[in-house]
């Protein structure tokens, strides 16, 4: 499989609390990843690792050809220079639980900031590229909006925006629902949903089951700093193996029945005919504006 | 209290004013510029930067600036390095203000939330970028009234320029009373241009702040 995200053996320590012990994964190219399991139990902290945002305590993690760290034969970590680990960022775009949107700018320039200014992309490319994104999330008239303005469901898709200005390889997704009214969530799922569709590769940490179940490729289960149960999403929500699957499933469900994307709030049928436009970039010539990705 | 002598030597006085605004202003800008640095130094994961900074913080914050005066213009030449009386004051002023605004600004710089920092860095930005775009023109907004009020200081402290023989405001004021044996009038005007000044200071922290927050 061409994998493009490669972790092995991945541990993390905070003092002498051990949050991962020992994690092995890979995400393929077009691969949806849901990372499900109790809180505390490190999925957090795991997909933190994959961009360096937690520095691993032991163990291998390469993205996208890069091999950011890698635990030598004498037990010592060996870290990518620096240069090296803000490239590898470039291409790995994070979405944020509490959206970390630059609050002193605009919507605009949340979004073109690090094309701009790390990917040397032209300001006026940039600035076209975001109105884009902005139409198509639904929120083309919240351009010259401030972030704290906007209602948390909007605030979130921005920050999903404002990653994928970047044309990311992979898409990190750290429970960007938990902090918004549930009936925000629909709105944001609806995007992601979209972006998995076009062949978005996508490492997501969840509570939602639904969308783990309809969305994900494969889900894993992490309990305690281990992956106790992998596999393709059915299988895993449908008929867990491991006891403690079972348990959090179970535990999970009775709170909140399983709902379907399909409740994305009161616009969320006009989202989804923006969405229609698509959200990842298309070259120029390739097919025209109205010649939507329809890759799925 | 008589206001016509009052109202007499306000412009004697106030040809010391523009010296005492200099001394203030070349303080400051000079006290920022190191300030900045020092809180850069502070934050640094190189030790010695972090060394540098704790000691200088320590040393011009724990002696009085009195005797930072004293030391730049008596010592100094005794050193080989003569300043004329108004730079060996701003000297002082300067190191007192770069220790003091040190920590307005690391604070500053601090109290901007973890997240922003992590936004940045997911984002491929380098450090120096991201600071200068995003981390601290977010603490600005936390720095203004502490920023302000050691400004505040600052420029009434200028009036200690006295003892090493500048010739701002306090100092003119003090030949006024030395020629007509009148204290009261004199000392009355002088602590109003002072008010004046800081008032000032006071409505540019104001504009800053509206500057600076944030639209909800």
């Amino acid at each position: 499989m061409d994998a493009l995200v490669n972790v092995t053996g991945l541990r993390k320590s905070f003092g002498s609390n051990e949050v991962l012990r020992g994690v092995d994964f890979a995400v393929g190219r077009g691969e949806v990843v849901a990372i499900i399991g109790p809180s505390g139990s490190g999925k957090t902290t795991m997909l933190r690792c994959v961009n360096l945002l937690e520095r691993p305590t032991g163990g291998r993690v390469e993205v996208d050809g890069h091999v950011l760290c890698e635990q030598l034969d004498d037990g010592k970590m060996q870290f990518a220079d620096k240069r090296e680990i803000r490239e590898t960022r470039e291409h790995v775009g994070m979405v944020f639980q509490r959206f970390n949107l630059f609050p002193h700018m605009t919507v605009l320039a949340n979004i073109i900031e690090a094309p701009v200014a790390v990917k040397g992309v032209n300001k006026d490319h940039a600035k076209a590229r975001a109105h884009e994104l902005l139409e198509v999330i639904g929120l083309g008239h919240k351009a010259d909006a401030y972030p704290l303005q906007l209602s948390g469901g909007q605030r979130q898709r921005v920050a999903i925006a404002r990653a994928l200005a970047m044309e990311p390889a992979v898409m990190l997704f750290d429970e960007v629902t938990s902090s918004v009214d549930p009936e925000l969530a629909g709105e944001i799922l609806l995007v992601m949903k979209r972006l998995a569709q076009e062949g978005m590769t996508m490492l997501v940490v969840t509570h939602e089951m639904s969308f783990a179940a309809d969305v994900a490729d494969r889900v894993l289960f992490i309990d305690h700093g281990l992956v106790v149960e992998q596999g393709p999403a059915a299988e895993v929500l449908s008929n867990p193996q491991n006891e403690r699957t079972r348990a959090f499933l179970r535990a999970v469900l009775d709170r909140a029945p399983m709902t379907t994307d399909e409740e994305a709030g009161e616009d969320g049928g006009a989202l989804e005919e923006h969405l229609a436009h698509g959200l990842l970039h298309q070259e120029p010539g390739e097919s025209g504006k109205g010649a939507e990705a329809e890759d799925e | 209290m008589d206001w016509q002598i009052v109202w007499e030597s306000v412009p004697l006085i106030w040809k010391g004013a523009s010296t005492t605004v200099s001394l203030f202003a070349w303080a400051l800008l000079i006290g920022t510029v190191g300030a900045l640095a020092l809180a850069l130094m502070r934050l640094a994961s190189f030790k010695p930067f972090v060394w540098f900074a704790v000691f200088f913080g320590w040393l011009f914050r724990g002696i009085p600036l009195l005797i930072l005066l004293f030391y730049a213009f008596f010592a100094l030449p005794e050193a080989g390095w003569v300043l004329s009386p108004f730079w060996a004051a701003v000297l002082a002023f300067s190191l007192w203000t770069a220790a003091y605004q040190a920590e307005v600004i690391r604070s500053g710089i601090s109290a901007v939330e973890p997240g922003q920092w992590e936004a940045s860095e997911a984002l491929g930005m380098s450090r120096l970028h991201y600071m200068r775009r995003i981390i601290i023109p977010q603490g600005i907004r936390i720095m203004v009234p502490p920023y302000t009020s050691n400004a505040m200081t600052l420029l009434k402290q200028t009036s200690l320029a006295t003892l090493v023989t500048v010739p701002e405001m306090t100092l003119l004021t003090q030949r006024i009373f030395s020629n007509n044996f009148k204290f009261i009038e004199p000392i009355f005007a002088l602590a109003m241009i002072y008010l004046a000044m800081t008032t000032l200071l006071l409505i540019g922290q104001a504009l800053a702040e509206r500057a600076f927050r944030l639209r909800v």
